[in-house]
């Protein structure tokens, strides 16, 4: 028996939780602002493509803005000349927009010349280079003086970087190439290897062998294997190599896909192959550029975005074909499976996330959107600091108007207003994406979120005056090593990361690889890619990323070192921004003016508040034993 | 952490783990059965000899059962408790149960800790006021006398240690070779040879995780201090007056007329220093046995020795026994002694009942060492070299004078190299103890042969003139090889033993016989040292190599010293109340005469590697002991060193600059681990032995690097010139690397003659090496 006390204890008491409980979920039910976007601002205020820093605007040379503010400043630090890159190659190359856009981005000066001789002519006016970039179509390889020339710059301190390497054949009968190649001889014309083995230390993210053991992973493996198989010299160091597939091979012996020859003076950057066109020849860039020195500091936007393109749709759509494979309907699916699963796979990772909704996919059905599902959704990415954007394609990938006008007054009618600032434009066209930014109830938009593009070496910049592009550098429901490979290169030149997964094929499967049961293990397997790999970088959604990226490209600085302090100043970018350094067995002891992480070993990111920032080094280990 | 500290942390280390396995576990098992022995000073003997006898013959067997790892060496350590606990079975279980039972009131929380800490708080007081406490009223004088001994020992070899780090014998990394390969199973890598030493050794770097090269570093100043308490213990055993053992050992821990040879091995981790510590207990079991007049007993009709006389015997056996085991020297000395005693106590010692006794416990002894030895050589180990030559020498009687342990060198020198390619500065035997004392004295004092052969040729008629060239000659080998600047010392010396067996005569007469007899053994003893130190001057047989022997003649004449210093002071007092008085105040006075005389400072030896070499060893063995190969590449005794680590791998220095000079073409050299480091001497050593005054002070040079590389074999690229040409190359090449990897070689440590270079890789993209660093380099690139 339970005394009549005792009773009405436990009774006050299951009252009260059940009220707190309670309490607390209307609570967060009612101060959930949900129907304001926390993400829209005025893009009038932020930094805009007038603002952009373009090379040659500091007239060559790096000065320190503000010398020896510093009230401890004893000495004044001899600031770095702004690197001046030297581009060799046709105009419409391969290579071209490539090495613009990272002198660009890390704020160098460039020239371009179509070929070696205009170069070897212009030098005496624009002065000695700091590094060669080489298309080796500029090169006539035939012409003894231009490997001498070449010869002589690396005699004057100046770092060369073949983008690719000239033919077997030019190699061969030059031993003036192969000297300068860090090359002793050909072991094969063409050799086919069965993987890649990239170094650590070289592209952040670490070691990573690309090399399919297994069967089911053989679908990964779209790097390019075919190239010729050079034997190198002494004073080389290999950064990538080639896995071949005869196992008697020692691992010394493997054929070599990136390497450096130094000449004591300076280096000769080698790629052996094609992995330097396109975006990824950035990130190598970077990389050669942070070996050529004892330390190296530039900026980066760091970001790591991930884009749920297409989801939510608010429409009961393709009921069949949902029945036949889930047994649901779509919304039922996006909302009690996919949604769960999604956040358990990022649960402890910092990566921000942005949906783009889709009311609906196809506008030709009787379905209509629901608004209460709208609600509900923009409730949960509230709570979950989840960015709604807007998604830009119909059923048939079509980009419109027409779908902008109809999402517009469903959002009108089920919300009063609502505005998104970012939008997934995919793979339109700029002036399709331009002209649909001018509709009604779309000027709030201030980034448009493109697919990835081979031919576009712009990863992030201005799509117009005051709209921000950011670049998808990652598919993430087709993961591939090549994929993985860009993607290391392009945190190593920018620390930005793009991953977008296209929803739309869940909800219209072609083939039984769309099913998510399917779909779901290639998205673990791209977010697991990257979890440890690049823990350091912040995780921003696609607005957030909008506003580093206007920072970053607003962004020149200039730096020095004395002793074991570097000096780093910057322009106003109204708010912070973010700096790799990476040294050689060195570590940031203190920084003053910002804050520092560890990214990797001798890889630190440097978060910038002031103007004016001192970082203090040390040994990276220090003897236990003295 | 200072290296300071970490030597000190390491010798604390080493002490207590050779204590506790030598004295404290000894002393737990066998506590009740050495009741019967009289003093506490032979008590410790006792627990010290049977400890050490227990872990040798354990590592022998399961080194020669090949089946010695840290678990059987464990079992086999805990095996007599676990005996014991079995057979006392009805005891040990109920205490087990109420040990268990108190465990589980306590974890139980039934027990409170404020109770326990009580209950241990009033154990400790009865403990403290009680047994302990009435033993050290009674020892007060003793332990503080003690304490200062062990702090002068310290002071006087421990302050080296500190200061300098490397090997301070040539010989040591011979040893360092042999221990290793005892870590393999291999037991008599080199040939048959007293592995006693080695067995110690091995047992504290596999059961107590101490690393081979710190044992070898510091196990020297456990071992000699161990022999100044066992040379305490002994007089302390046999003296009447209290004090007087002190005062030989005060004389000689401080003063500076003892040649420095006598003492300078006692900074190293050496076999013969290590057998000292068995020579004197195995003395005073035979003593203590034959100061028992009563032994028999009638038993059960049957008539036995008493438990005493018997654990004298046993003890005797397992001291001739260790001296043997670890170095033949010992058991030479011990012989020596045991002649003496045959004098001393020729009214005893060969009546049968004492004899056959003695004998057989001398011969079980001498069977029991060489038992493994014997094993081994049975199965088809040959003889390490330089027991060849000792045995060949006892068997032949041979007057040949070339020291036994050049030959012992010379073997392993050859032999050390044999397990990798290229030198070792581990084989430096040749150069290290051929330049022996005898070698460097010689530079400051003509030597005594040539005038002793003149003399030989006289021919002499009468005994006393004979006598009186035997006392030219004695006189001229003790100033030359065990006295330091000062003549009148030998005559002292000599005079002691004369002396110390008048005392002894007179002691017999005054009706102390035992006590006259052990005066009389030790003036004896003294005479055949004597004798032997001047064997080859008088043509006998130079059985131990001479500027060796002065080692032993040294240690023994604190025997004489003290003896005497105590007979007299027995013969004023007549064991007295006023003799410890006279004792200390003899103390005191003797403490006053060395002082006045001459005290020495400690040696700072020169090690035959830089300091920075070992502090780079620790810090790379401390940095990669998580995992992660590494290689070192240096001219030096590192090569033993890193031997015990799984991960760690030696690159010869000359092989690494040969190779680069011998290739013709394109020349490759890669060393397969994560991290390479290179140990270059800017100032480079002159690898000779620690007695040489001679500084090295030239450094590395362009002018060295031009000169061409040794291509002697063996370790003389090591050596002087030969090694600044080295050192100059491998410097040069190191600048012409860093010159091409700037920010992959690293500079790992450097001071102002030493500098350390790291070059980490990856193991499966391994840089090559072999670069052209100018014209003294032979490497070509392309």
């Amino acid at each position: 028996m339970i005394s009549r006390r005792n009773y009405f204890t436990i009774t006050i008491m299951m009252f009260v939780i059940f009220f707190l409980c309670m309490f607390i979920n209307n609570l967060k039910d009612t101060w959930n602002d949900y129907s304001v976007n926390a993400y829209a601002e005025d893009a009038s205020g932020c930094p805009s493509q007038v603002n952009l820093y373009m090379p040659g605007s500091f007239e060559g040379v790096h000065r320190s803005q503000n010398p020896g503010t510093k009230e401890n400043e004893e000495e004044e630090t001899e600031m770095v000349p702004r690197r001046k890159v030297v581009y060799i190659g046709a105009p419409d190359g391969v290579f071209a927009d490539m090495v613009y856009e990272w002198a660009v981005y890390t704020k160098g000066d460039i020239a371009r010349y179509t070929a070696l001789s205009s170069f070897q002519e212009a030098e005496e006016e624009t002065g000695p280079a700091e590094l060669l970039v080489i298309d080796p179509a500029g090169v006539r390889w035939e012409q003894e003086e231009e490997l001498r020339f070449l010869a002589d710059c690396v005699e004057q301190g100046i770092h060369l970087v073949f983008c690719r390497l000239p033919e077997v054949s030019v190699i061969e009968n030059s031993e003036q190439a192969r000297n300068l190649l860090g090359i002793r001889n050909i072991a094969e014309a063409e050799t086919r290897v069965e993987g890649l083995h990239l170094y650590g230390g070289f592209l952040l993210g670490g070691e990573m062998v690309y090399h399919a053991l297994e069967e089911e992973d053989q679908k990964y493996q779209d790097l390019e294997l075919t190239f010729p198989w050079y034997r190198l010299e002494a004073g080389v160091k290999v950064y990538m190599k080639g896995i071949p597939e005869d196992e008697s091979v020692k691992p010394e012996s493997y054929p070599a896909v990136i390497w450096r020859k130094s000449f004591g003076t300076a280096y000769v950057f080698a790629v052996n192959g094609g992995y330097m066109e396109g975006i990824t020849g950035m990130g190598i860039l970077s990389a050669m550029s942070a070996d050529m020195y004892s330390y190296e500091l530039y900026p980066v936007v760091n970001a790591q975005s991930m884009v749920f393109a297409g989801y939510p749709v608010l429409a009961d759509e393709n009921r069949e074909v949902m029945e036949k494979y889930y047994s649901r309907s779509v919304k039922q699916l996006f909302q009690e499976t996919l949604w769960p699963g999604i956040m358990t796979t990022l649960q402890d990772q910092d990566i921000g996330l942005t949906c783009m909704l889709a009311p609906q996919y196809d506008y030709q059905d009787d379905n209509a959107p629901d608004s209460e599902q709208l609600k509900y959704y923009l409730k949960i990415f509230n709570e979950q600091s989840v960015e709604t954007g807007l998604y830009g394609f119909d059923k048939s990938d079509i980009f419109g108007m027409w779908k902008f006008k109809e999402d517009q007054a469903f959002i009108r009618e089920a919300l009063g207003s609502y505005r998104f600032s970012s939008l997934y434009a995919g793979d339109a066209e700029d002036e399709a994406i331009t002209e649909a930014l001018e509709e009604d109830g779309m000027a709030s938009v201030k980034t448009v979120v493109t697919a990835f593009d081979e031919n576009r070496q712009d990863v992030v910049g201005f799509l117009s005056e005051q709209v921000t592009r950011q670049r998808i550098t990652a598919d993430g429901l087709n993961y591939s090593f090549r994929g993985d490979f860009l993607a290391r290169s392009m945190e190593t030149a920018l620390g930005y990361l793009n991953i977008s997964f296209d929803m739309s094929r869940v909800a219209y499967p072609e083939t039984e690889e769309d099913l998510w049961e399917k779909l779901a293990l290639d998205f673990a397997k791209t977010a697991g890619a990257y979890e440890e790999d690049f823990q350091g970088f912040s995780g921003t959604t696609a607005s957030e990323c909008d506003a580093r990226i206007r920072r970053f490209l607003q962004l020149d600085y200039a730096y020095g070192r004395t002793g074991d302090r570097i000096r780093l100043e910057t322009n106003d970018t109204g708010g912070a921004v973010w700096f790799i350094l990476r040294t050689h067995h060195e570590a940031v002891k203190e920084m003053e003016g910002g804050s520092f992480r560890q990214l990797e070993e001798d890889a630190y990111l440097i978060q910038v508040e002031d103007r004016d920032v001192m970082i203090t080094l040390e040994p990276s280990e220090k003897r236990y034993y003295y | 952490m200072s290296m300071t500290m970490l030597t000190v942390i390491r010798i604390i280390w080493i002490l207590a783990a050779y204590l506790g396995v030598t004295l404290l576990l000894p002393w737990i098992f066998l506590h009740k059965r050495f009741a019967v022995i009289g003093s506490v000073s032979a008590r410790f003997m006792a627990y010290f000899m049977a400890g050490n006898f227990y872990i040798m013959n354990l590592v022998f067997l399961l080194q020669l059962l090949h089946i010695s790892c840290r678990l059987t060496l464990v079992i086999g350590t805990l095996a007599p408790f676990a005996a014991a606990a079995f057979q006392y079975r009805a005891f040990v279980i109920p205490a087990l149960n109420r040990a268990l039972e108190r465990t589980r009131l306590v974890a139980g929380g039934e027990i409170g800790r404020k109770t326990l800490i009580l209950k241990l708080h009033g154990k400790l007081r009865r403990l403290s006021s009680g047994t302990i406490g009435k033993w050290m009223s009674g020892h007060w004088t003793d332990l503080v006398l003690t304490s200062g001994i062990l702090f002068l020992v310290f002071y006087m070899y421990g302050t080296n240690a500190l200061n300098v780090y490397g090997y301070c014998a040539s010989d040591t990394v011979v040893h360092h070779y042999w221990l290793n390969e005892m870590m393999r199973g291999n037991i008599f890598a080199d040939g048959v040879y007293p592995f006693g030493m080695h067995c110690i050794l091995y047992y504290l770097d596999v059961a107590c995780k101490i690393p081979g090269f710190v044992l070898f570093r510091l196990f020297g100043i456990v071992q000699t201090l161990m022999i100044h308490l066992m040379l305490l213990a002994f007089l302390r055993a046999l003296c009447k007056s209290k004090y007087a053992p002190y005062a030989g050992l005060v004389v000689y821990l401080l003063t500076d007329r003892l040649y420095q040879y006598t003492y300078y091995r006692y900074y190293a981790t050496l076999p013969q220093e290590f057998g000292m510590l068995f020579i004197l207990p195995a003395v005073y079991f035979a003593i203590a046995f034959l100061k028992e007049k009563d032994f028999m007993l009638t038993e059960k009709k049957k008539r036995l020795c008493s438990p005493a006389a018997r654990l004298y015997l046993i003890l005797f056996a397992v001291s001739v026994s260790m001296t043997l085991a670890v170095h033949f020297y010992g058991t030479i000395v011990t012989g020596l002694f045991c002649v003496g005693i045959g004098v001393g106590f020729c009214f005893r010692c060969f009546r049968w009942r004492y004899f056959k006794r003695l004998m057989a416990a001398g011969i079980a002894g001498i069977c029991i060492a060489v038992l493994p030895m014997a094993a081994a050589y049975a199965t088809g180990t040959p003889l390490q070299p330089s027991l060849n030559w000792g045995m060949s020498l006892l068997s032949a009687g041979s007057t040949e004078t070339a020291p036994a342990e050049n030959a012992e060198e010379q073997s392993s020198a050859g032999s050390v190299e044999s397990p990798g390619e290229g030198a070792s500065a581990g084989s430096a035997e040749s150069s290290g103890e051929d330049l022996s004392a005898a070698a460097v004295k010689s530079a400051a004092k003509s030597s005594p042969a040539a005038s002793v052969q003149k003399e030989r040729q006289v021919k002499s008629e009468g005994l006393a003139l004979r006598m009186k060239q035997f006392y030219h000659t004695a006189l001229n080998e003790l100033d030359y090889y065990v006295v330091n600047h000062d003549a009148r010392v030998p005559r002292l010396l000599l005079g002691g033993i004369g002396l110390l067996f008048f005392l002894g005569i007179l002691w017999c007469i005054l009706r102390k016989p035992e006590y006259g007899a052990v005066l009389v053994s030790t003036a004896v003893f003294m005479l055949l040292l004597t004798v032997l130190q001047s064997a080859d001057a008088l043509g006998l047989p130079q059985v131990i190599e001479v500027s060796r022997h002065a080692v032993y003649y040294a240690y023994g004449s604190v025997l004489l010293l003290s003896f005497c210093l105590d007979a007299v002071l027995f013969l004023l007092f007549q064991g007295n109340r006023l003799m410890n008085l006279g004792s200390l105040g003899a103390l005191a006075a003797v403490c006053v005469a060395t002082g006045l005389t001459g005290i020495r400072v400690p040696a700072r030896l020169t090690a035959y590697e830089t300091n920075g070499a070992m502090v780079c060893l620790e810090n790379i063995i401390r940095e990669n002991r998580d995992g992660g190969t590494w290689t070192i590449c240096s001219a030096n005794d590192e090569r033993w060193m890193v031997d015990e680590y799984a991960h760690g791998y030696h690159y010869e220095m000359i092989t690494f600059l040969r190779q680069m000079e011998n290739q013709e073409g394109f020349a490759s050299i890669a060393i397969p681990s994560s991290n390479v480091y290179f140990f270059i001497e800017k100032i480079p050593g002159l690898y000779v032995d620690y007695l040489n005054t001679e500084k090295a002070e030239r450094q590395v040079s362009e002018e060295g690097a031009r000169e061409p590389l040794s291509q002697w074999p063996g370790i003389v690229p090591y050596i002087g010139d030969a090694r600044w040409v080295t050192m100059s190359h491998m410097y040069y090449w190191a600048q012409e690397f860093k010159r091409l990897y700037p920010n992959e070689m690293e500079v790992y440590y450097e001071n102002d003659e030493f500098v350390c270079y790291r070059v980490r890789q990856n193991e499966y993209s391994l840089y090559n090496f072999a670069v052209d660093y100018g014209d003294a380099g032979g490497a070509q690139a392309d």
